[in-house]
C-alpha cells in the first residue's frame, strides 16, 4: 500500500494560518489502512489544530470528512461537506489524492496534510517497511522476490558493495543489507546464477525518468463520440 | 597479451610486485600541499597514485584535477571515479576529460552512501554501479557509448580512449562469497586490475586469494596505516569488511606514544611482506601520512 | 451474528444505540418472557444509576420488585457468564435496585386516559400486567380483585418469608400510578356478573383469575378437614389467620408450592415436618434451593411415594398409607407415574397438606356463557386471547398452564394488546417476533475472560428463619450489586463493523484480546464473541466499528455538558468503572475532589486519545485517565492500551504548543477509593500546574 505520514505540525500550522474555516479530509484508501489518514486522525487533527488556534488566541472552524478514496472522483459525491465552503482543505490522503482533489476542485484551496513516502507492507503491529519503489521494470523474478531497487540503499543491480557490513547495510546498522539477502535467497534455491549474471542498465524512462507515467488500459478507456 | 597502456599496466604484466599509493584532494581550492607530498614522498616510491573521488562523500576537489596535477609532476595517477555523483552521461564524459587530459589507470567504486558524508540530504544516483561502469569503460574503448541513435545502432566515438581498468574487492567481509561472484562480475565485465579494501590479517587474504586464482587478474592488497589504537578499533566498529587484530591493537597501544609512527610503519612492513608471496602488489593508504610511504616500503623488504 | 450487515446509513437512520441492540438479543432478554431489557439495566446498576435502571426494567416488568424476590429467572438460567465462572445473579441485583427505589422511585408515563373502559377479573399478574398495559394505551382499566388485597397469589399465598407483603405493594402501587383502578372484595360471579360488566360501561373484559384452587386426591379420608388444601393454608397464614397444624404435618407434593407450605408449617411451629413427593430428589419440580433452605430448616422428604389412603382414628388423622412408586415420567418424559402396591408403608402424621398442583377456580363462570374445556380450563384462542365470546378476552393460569410471575405477566401484556386491537377496530394480530438471541459463548473465548466470582445472597442462618416469617434472605448492597452488575459480559453490546466505511486494515483484529474479528473483504467481528471491551471501536482508523451499546461517541456531548457545569477549574476524570468505588458510581461521593468531574467507563478499553482531545476541545483544562493496574483491569491488555495512547495524545499536545502535562495517567482505579481520590488529587495539582 501507499504509506504516507502526517507533515510536522509546525508545517501544517504555518500552511492554514491564513484560514479560519478548514476541513479535514481522511481517505479511506491506504493511508487508513496505513493509520495516518483515516476519519479517526482527521478528527484528531481537527481537534489538535482547534487547540492550537486557541493556544494562539485565534479561533478556526476545523472539521473533519471522509471519503473511500480521494484519488477516484466518483468518491468526491459522497463527502458530506463541501470543499468549495471552506476557507481551505487539509487533504491528508497520499498526494495523489491531494492532487488530484486540486484538479477536481479548482477554486478550492487544498492543502496536503501528509507526506507520501513509500509503498510498504505492513510487517509487524505499528511498522511499515517499504518494499517497492514503483521503478516500473521489476527485477524480483532474479533477485528472489527481495528487491534490490527497495531493499538496497543504493538500489545496485549487479549485487552487494563494499559497505555491507556482518548483513547490515553502511547506511544503518538496522537495515538489512538487501543484496546479502539476495544472495542468501538465491543460494538456497541453487540460483546463484541468476547473481552471476551481467544485469542490462536500469532504463530510468520506466521509473520517473520520462515525465509524468501513466497507465490507460486500451480496452476500458471511453472512445470518443464519433460524429457522422 | 594486450600493449600496456600504463606504467601501472606495465609493472603487473612484468609479473613486479608493484605499490601504489593515494591521495585525496582538499575541502576547498587549496590542492598544492597534497601535490607536493606526492612530489616529495611518492615519485619514485610508487608505481602510480590514486586519486579518491569525493571520499566517504565528503564534498572535495575532484578526482580528474588531482590526477592532472600528478600528471604534470610526472607522477602516474589512478583515477578512482564513483557511480554515486554522476549519471552515465556524467560518468562517460568524464572518461572522456580524463584520458584527454591524460589519464589511462581507473579504478570503478560503487562509492559511499551519501548519508554517510556532509551533504545526507543529497541524491545518491548510481545510475551505474561499479560492474557497469567498467562496461562503460570498454564500451568507450570499443569506440561506441551506452546510447543508441535513432535507429538503434550504437553511437560512434570519434576518438576512443583505452583504459587500464580497475576495480576494488573487500577480501576479509563477514560474507566473501557474494564479494566474489561480484568480482567476477566485474572481471567479466573488464577490470584488469584489483585493489582491496583494507587487509590486517594475512591468512584470511591467503584464503581469498586462492579462491579467485581462477580470475587470473592482479591483486593490489589494501594497507591502511594503523595510526592509533582508538583507529584501529574504529575501523573494527564502522569499517565494513574490516577486521583488526587484537594482537596489532595490542601492539600500537602498548608503545609509547613518540614510537607509533615507527610502529605504525612496522606493521605496514610486515603486513605487505607477509602477504607479497600470494598477490601481485599493495595498495598504500596512508591518510596523510604520506611521508611514510619510503619507510613502509623499506619495512616490506620491497627497496 | 446478524445476517444482514451493518451500514453507516443504517446506523443514520437509526433514532439511538438501542436501535442497534435491537439487532440482536443477549439471551438473558431473549429468554425473559416478558424480554425485560436485562443487559441495559444491569449496565445501568454497574453504574449506580438507579432511576434509570428500575424504569428499564419496569418498561417491560411491572412486577419488577415481586420477580426480584421469587422470579424463575430465566435470564440467569441461560445467562453466557455461565461459561465462563458463574451466571450473573440478575435477579438479586434486579432486587437491590427496584426495591430500593420502591414505587416512587420510578418513573410513572402516565397518559391522558380517555380509552374505553376495561374490566380486568383478578388482580393477580396477569390482570396486573393487562391493566397497566391498558393504561399506558389511554384505555381505562379497572381490576376487580376478590381478595381484600391486590397481587393474587404473590400477595395471598406465597409466604413473607420469601416475599414480604411490602415489596408487592411497591408493585401495586407504581402500576396504579398510572391510572389503573382496583377495586377489591368484589366477587364476579356472585356480587356482579360478567354480564353486569358490560352494562356498566366496560367494553370488553380481561378474565384473569388464574388457578386459585387447590387440586386434592380423591382418597380415603382426603376429605378430613385436617387434610389440608395448600392454597387455604398458605392464604390463612399469609393473612394470620390462626391455622390448627398439629404437631406432625405431612406434605404431599414436591413443587416449590409444596416447599412453601412444609416451611410455612415449619415456622408455625410444628415439631415435625415431611414433604412426600412421588419423585426422588433430581426428578422432583421444586426449585433446588428451595428444598436445600427447606432441608436447612428442618423439612425432611419423602421421596418416591404415593398417598393410598389417609389413615383416620376417630376422625382424626394418625398417618398416612403410601405406596412405592416405581416410575414418575414415561419414556416421553410424560408425567405418568406407576406404583408398586405390593410395596405399602403408612407414614405418621396429624396434618396433611396437599400441594399437588393448582387449578382454575371457574366456578364463577357458570351463567355466563363462557366455555371451559375438559381440563377445567378457560377455553380461549391463544393467538388473539379471545374467550368463546367476542370482548372478552382471558390471560394468565386461567388459561395457560402454570408458570411463573413474569410468564402471567407476558400473558397479561398480550391480552392487553389483543383488547386494544380489538377495541380499535382492528384485527387481532399480535406481533410476536423478536429479534435472534447471539450465540453460544464457545469455550475457547470463554476461557479467554477473567473469572470473577458470583456475589453470594446472604442468608440468615436456619435456626433464626425458622422462627419467624421475616424475609430468609438479605438484599444486595448498593455495593455487591454495582460488583455484581459488572460481571455482566455485555453480551451483544459489543462491536460492530460499518461495512461501508471498514478499510480491512486489520487494526481491530490486532487489539482484540479476545482474537474476535475476522478479516476478510471488510472486518466482522462476531457478536457472539465480542466481549465488548471497546478497544477496537477506538483504535479503527476508519471510525467504523460502532458500539452496540454505551456508544462512547455520546460521550464527548455529555463530556461538554460536565464541563460546563465546572467552576474555573475543569478537569475530566475518566475513570475505569470496573474497580473503582460505587458510590463514585452512583453520584453520591462525598469526597469528590474540587473542579474535577468523575467520569466513569465501563471499560477504559473504550476511552480513545480522541476523547480526551475532545475533552479539552470543549474546555476541559487537563483530563486524568483513571485506568486500573495491569493485571486488575476487566480485559486483558487495557492499561497497556491506555498507556499508548495517554502518551499519544501528550505528544499531540506538545507539538502544539500546550502542555502535555494536561493529560495525566493514572492506574489506581483498581486500588481502592482512597488511593485512587489520592492519586487524582496529585494529578489534578500537576494540571494546575501547567
Amino acid at each position: 500500500m501507499i504509506v504516507a505520514e502526517r507533515k510536522p505540525m509546525d508545517e501544517i500550522i504555518d500552511m492554514i494560518a491564513p484560514y479560519e474555516k478548514v476541513l479535514v479530509l481522511a481517505c479511506g484508501g491506504c493511508v487508513t489502512v496505513c493509520l495516518t489518514g483515516g476519519e479517526k486522525n482527521a478528527e484528531m487533527l481537527a481537534t489538535q489544530l482547534k487547540l492550537a488556534a486557541s493556544q494562539a488566541d485565534k479561533t478556526i472552524s476545523a472539521d473533519f470528512d471522509c471519503i473511500t478514496r480521494q484519488c477516484e472522483k466518483e468518491f468526491f459525491d459522497n463527502l458530506t461537506k463541501n470543499p468549495d465552503d471552506y476557507d481551505a482543505v487539509l487533504s491528508i490522503a497520499c498526494g495523489a489524492g491531494v492532487g488530484y482533489m486540486s484538479e477536481q476542485y479548482p477554486d478550492a484551496v487544498i492543502l496536503p496534510g501528509m507526506n507520501t513516502t513509500f509503498l510498504a507492507s505492513n510487517v509487524a503491529n505499528g511498522i511499515w517497511e517499504e518494499y517497492c519503489r514503483g521503478c516500473g521494470d521489476c527485477a524480483l523474478a532474479w533477485t528472489g522476490g527481495i528487491c534490490p531497487i527497495a531493499k538496497c540503499s543504493k538500489s545496485l543491480i549487479n549485487g552487494t558493495c563494499g559497505g555491507t557490513n556482518d548483513g547490515k547495510c553502511e547506511v544503518d546498522q538496522d537495515m538489512e543489507c538487501g543484496w546479502l539477502a539476495i544472495y542468501e535467497r538465491l543460494e538456497k534455491r541453487d540460483r546463484l546464477d541468476e547473481y552471476r549474471k551481467m544485469r542490462p542498465l536500469r532504463d530510468h524512462r520506466k521509473d520517473r525518468g520520462k515525465g509524468v507515467r501513466r497507465l490507460v488500459l486500451k480496452d476500458m478507456i471511453e472512445e470518443e463520440p464519433v460524429n457522422e | 597479451m594486450s600493449e600496456p597502456v600504463s606504467k601501472l599496466q606495465k609493472a603487473l604484466q612484468a609479473g613486479e610486485f608493484v605499490v601504489t599509493g593515494e591521495i585525496g584532494p582538499p575541502k576547498g581550492t587549496n590542492i598544492g600541499p597534497v601535490i607536493h607530498e606526492a612530489k616529495e614522498y611518492l615519485k619514485g616510491a610508487v608505481t602510480a597514485v590514486n586519486v579518491t573521488d569525493i571520499q566517504t562523500a565528503v564534498m572535495r576537489a575532484g578526482s580528474m584535477v588531482g590526477c592532472k596535477l600528478l600528471l604534470d609532476e610526472g607522477i602516474e595517477p589512478v583515477f578512482q571515479m564513483v557511480c554515486r555523483d554522476r549519471n552515465r552521461l556524467a560518468l562517460q564524459s568524464d572518461l572522456l576529460s580524463a584520458y584527454i587530459l591524460g589519464v589511462r589507470n581507473v579504478l570503478s567504486l560503487t562509492g559511499d552512501h551519501t548519508t554517510m558524508g556532509d551533504h545526507p540530504e543529497a541524491m545518491g544516483v548510481y545510475d551505474l554501479d561499479s560492474v557497469s561502469l567498467l562496461e562503460a569503460m570498454c564500451t568507450l574503448e570499443s569506440g561506441s557509448d551506452l546510447g543508441k541513435d535513432m535507429k538503434g545502432n550504437p553511437n560512434e566515438l570519434d576518438g576512443a580512449p583505452k583504459f587500464f581498468k580497475g576495480c576494488c574487492v573487500t577480501p576479509c567481509a563477514e560474507e566473501v562469497a557474494p564479494q566474489i561472484i561480484k568480482l567476477e562480475k566485474k572481471v567479466a565485465a573488464g577490470a584488469q586490475f584489483v585493489q582491496t579494501q583494507a587487509v590486517y590479517e594475512p591468512a584470511r587474504f591467503e584464503k581469498f586469494m586462492k579462491s579467485i586464482e581462477h580470475l587470473k587478474v592482479p591483486v593490489l592488497v589494501g594497507i591502511v596505516m594503523l595510526k592509533t589504537a582508538g583507529m584501529a578499533k574504529y575501523m573494527n566498529r564502522g569499517v565494513p569488511g574490516v577486521s583488526v587484530p587484537d594482537e596489532l591493537i595490542q601492539r600500537l597501544g602498548d608503545c609509547a606514544k613518540e614510537d607509533r609512527q615507527k610502529v605504525s610503519i612496522e606493521i605496514c612492513g610486515e603486513l605487505i611482506s607477509s602477504m607479497k608471496d600470494f598477490c601481485q602488489g599493495a595498495h598504500l593508504m596512508t591518510l596523510g601520512w604520506d611521508h611514510c610511504v619510503p619507510g613502509i616500503i623499506a619495512a616490506a623488504g620491497l627497496a | 451474528m446478524p445476517e444482514k450487515d451493518l451500514t453507516s446509513d443504517d446506523v443514520a437512520r437509526m433514532d439511538s444505540t438501542q436501535d442497534l441492540m435491537a439487532r440482536e438479543w443477549a439471551p438473558c432478554r431473549y429468554h425473559c418472557p416478558v424480554h425485560a431489557d436485562v443487559r441495559s439495566y444491569i449496565e445501568l446498576i454497574a453504574r449506580g444509576q438507579w432511576r434509570a435502571a428500575i424504569d428499564v426494567i419496569r418498561e417491560r416488568l411491572p412486577l419488577a420488585s415481586v420477580c426480584g424476590r421469587i422470579c424463575h429467572h430465566p435470564c440467569e438460567a441461560n445467562c453466557r457468564r455461565d461459561g465462563v465462572d458463574e451466571a450473573l445473579a440478575i435477579r438479586e441485583v434486579k432486587r437491590f435496585v427496584s426495591e430500593r427505589q420502591g414505587a416512587a422511585g420510578a418513573t410513572v408515563h402516565k397518559v391522558d386516559q380517555d380509552g374505553p373502559k376495561v374490566a380486568i377479573v383478578g388482580a393477580g399478574p396477569a390482570g396486573l400486567a393487562a391493566a397497566l398495559e391498558l393504561a399506558k394505551a389511554g384505555f381505562r382499566p379497572t381490576v376487580l380483585e376478590k381478595d381484600p388485597v391486590a397481587g393474587g397469589i404473590p400477595a395471598t399465598a406465597i409466604p413473607k418469608y420469601r416475599l414480604p407483603r411490602d415489596v408487592i405493594r411497591q408493585d401495586v402501587d407504581w402500576i396504579c400510578a398510572h391510572g389503573v383502578e382496583i377495586v377489591t372484595g368484589v366477587d364476579i360471579g356472585g356480587d356482579k356478573s360478567i354480564a353486569d360488566l358490560k352494562a356498566d360501561g366496560f367494553e370488553a373484559v380481561i378474565i384473569a383469575t388464574g388457578r386459585a384452587r387447590s387440586r386434592m386426591l380423591p382418597i380415603p379420608g382426603g376429605d378430613n378437614e385436617r387434610c389440608l388444601p395448600v392454597l387455604r393454608f398458605l392464604r390463612r397464614t399469609g393473612f394470620d389467620e390462626p391455622v390448627d397444624i398439629g404437631g406432625n404435618v405431612l406434605v404431599i407434593g414436591g413443587g416449590n408450592v409444596a416447599m412453601d407450605a412444609a416451611r410455612t408449617a415449619v415456622r408455625m411451629g410444628a415439631k415435625r415436618v415431611r414433604a412426600m413427593c412421588l419423585e426422588n430428589e433430581e426428578e422432583m419440580p421444586a426449585f433446588s434451593w428451595e428444598r436445600e433452605e427447606a432441608l436447612e430448616e428442618g423439612v425432611n422428604f419423602i421421596h418416591r411415594r404415593g398417598p393410598v389412603e389417609i389413615l383416620l382414628t376417630g376422625g382424626a388423622i394418625h398417618g398416612v398409607r403410601t405406596r412405592k412408586v416405581t416410575r414418575v415420567f414415561d419414556d416421553t418424559g410424560a408425567f405418568s407415574p406407576q406404583y408398586d402396591d405390593a410395596d405399602v408403608q403408612d407414614v405418621e402424621c396429624d396434618t396433611v397438606i396437599m400441594a399437588i398442583g393448582q387449578m382454575p377456580d371457574t366456578g364463577f363462570l357458570s351463567g355466563s356463557g363462557l366455555e371451559c374445556d375438559e381440563r377445567g380450563r378457560m377455553k380461549y384462542d391463544p393467538t388473539t386471547h379471545r374467550t368463546s365470546q367476542e370482548d372478552v378476552f382471558a390471560c394468565g393460569e386461567i388459561v395457560t398452564a402454570p408458570g411463573s410471575v413474569v410468564e402471567a405477566c407476558a400473558s397479561g401484556q398480550r391480552a392487553a394488546k389483543a383488547v386494544y386491537l380489538h377495541l380499535s377496530g382492528r384485527e387481532i394480530v399480535i406481533e410476536d417476533d423478536i429479534p435472534e438471541a447471539i450465540g453460544v459463548l464457545p469455550d475457547e473465548t470463554a476461557q479467554t475472560v477473567p473469572q470473577v466470582d458470583r456475589n453470594p445472597v446472604h442468608l440468615r442462618p436456619p435456626e433464626q428463619r425458622r422462627k419467624d416469617f421475616e424475609a430468609v434472605d438479605f438484599n444486595f448492597s448498593a455495593d455487591a450489586a454495582m460488583r455484581e452488575a459488572r460481571r455482566c459480559m455485555n453480551c451483544g453490546g459489543g462491536a460492530e463493523v460499518l461495512v461501508d466505511k471498514c478499510a480491512a486494515c486489520l487494526t481491530c483484529l490486532r487489539v482484540c484480546p479476545f482474537d474476535i474479528p475476522v478479516v476478510t473483504d471488510v472486518a466482522r467481528i462476531d457478536s457472539a464473541l465480542c466481549q465488548s471491551c471497546g478497544m477496537c471501536i477506538v483504535e479503527c482508523p476508519a471510525n467504523a466499528i460502532v458500539a452496540r451499546s454505551w456508544d462512547v461517541r455520546g460521550q464527548n456531548d455529555d463530556t461538554a455538558a460536565e464541563i460546563r457545569k465546572l467552576p474555573k477549574r475543569k478537569i475530566v476524570a475518566y475513570v475505569c468503572g470496573h474497580h473503582s468505588s460505587s458510590a463514585a458510581w452512583s453520584g453520591e461521593l462525598e469526597d469528590t475532589i474540587g473542579g474535577v468531574v468523575e467520569i466513569y467507563m465501563p471499560s477504559m478499553g473504550r476511552l480513545g486519545s480522541q476523547h480526551i482531545l475532545h475533552a479539552l476541545e470543549n474546555g476541559a483544562s487537563g483530563v486524568i485517565v483513571v485506568a486500573c493496574r495491569i493485571g486488575a483491569d476487566r480485559y486483558p491488555t487495557v492499561t497497556q492500551r491506555v498507556r499508548k495512547r495517554v502518551s499519544q495524545v501528550r505528544d499531540m499536545l506538545a507539538e502544539i504548543g500546550v502542555s502535555p502535562d494536561k493529560v495525566q495517567l493514572v492506574e489506581e482505579a483498581s486500588e481502592g477509593r482512597k488511593a485512587m481520590r489520592d492519586a487524582m488529587v496529585e494529578a489534578a495539582e500537576k494540571i494546575d500546574a501547567t
